[in-house]
């Protein structure tokens, strides 16, 4: 079970991760289509899901972590700040073009992600 | 609750594991969006997305892999598991080093695609995207490898 739910758990960090990759490249200048922009949301939200329910069920799951720990609840946190920044960088992705304040948001989002990575690896205090 | 024991880590694995993780995301995520423009140009004949996909792969995947496998061999050392032949690491080895001719195939394909005419770039690229959806596949196997570390 535990070998299971990492496994998803990181799979799903891995969708999130890709996202990231490839709304970098269009908000760079990439010249995306529709479906590249589909494809990647679509990774986004399995990969934000996921990592988000997976994680807080390993949380209650394993025994040494609980989801009032410093750097679980840094986690969630950052996890709410990359949603949000999702939700106001969404609507300014377009096929010819993204907005400058969904590029801002994008690479807000981005950065809150790689936080989160850093957060899962160093677990400060547990 | 559940048996499972938290894991403890030496602090020196932290930096090595971290640069893992992000060059192994900056390789999927490439590869997703190299996949993703390969099929495009696999339908549509368009040169445009074959360019796409291969700068994915170029300024992407490449150095994605590249750190990727750099930071593995860091770990491998950290760990004193240099020469191990245990199933998870096996299997790391041969998702990478092996498999570095399929990126490198991709690679030069949807190169050579991104120049050519609309029937030679639906032809190159859609067997540089059959190369790219098995490197995917592959790297869900390690990715599975990884986290479960099979003996």
């Amino acid at each position: 079970m535990y070998d299971t739910l990492l496994f998803l758990h990181v799979l799903t960090a891995f969708m999130l991760g890709a996202a990231a990759v490839m709304s970098s490249a269009i908000a760079l200048g990439a010249p995306a289509s529709g479906r590249t922009m589909f494809v990647s949301d679509r990774l986004e939200d399995l990969g934000a899901t996921g990592t988000l329910v997976l994680g807080v069920w390993l949380g209650l799951y394993v025994d040494g972590y609980s989801l009032g720990d410093g750097w679980i609840v840094g986690a969630i946190g950052l996890w709410l700040g990359a949603a949000t920044m999702t939700l106001l960088a969404r609507p300014g992705f377009h096929d010819d073009g993204v907005t400058d304040r969904a590029k801002l948001m994008h690479w807000v989002r981005t950065a809150l992600i790689v936080g989160i990575l850093v957060l899962m690896v160093w677990k400060p205090g547990a | 609750m559940s048996g499972a024991l938290a894991a403890v880590r030496p602090d020196a694995w932290d930096l090595p594991l971290f640069l893992h993780i992000l060059g192994a995301m900056t390789l999927v995520g490439g590869l997703a969006l190299a996949a993703t423009a390969l099929a495009a140009a696999g339908r549509d004949g368009e040169a445009a997305a074959a360019r796409l996909g291969y700068r994915a792969l170029l300024l992407a995947a490449l150095p994605g892999w590249i750190a990727m496998r750099v930071t593995a061999q860091w770990l491998l050392d950290e760990q004193g598991l240099e020469g191990s032949e245990v199933a998870w690491i096996e299997i790391g080895f041969i998702t990478s080093e092996p498999l570095l001719l399929f990126l490198v195939g991709a690679l030069v394909l949807s190169g050579m695609a991104a120049r050519r005419d609309p029937a030679r770039v639906r032809r190159l690229a859609r067997v540089a995207a059959v190369l790219v959806g098995v490197l995917l596949v592959a790297y869900v196997v390690a990715v599975w490898a990884m986290t479960t570390k099979p003996a």
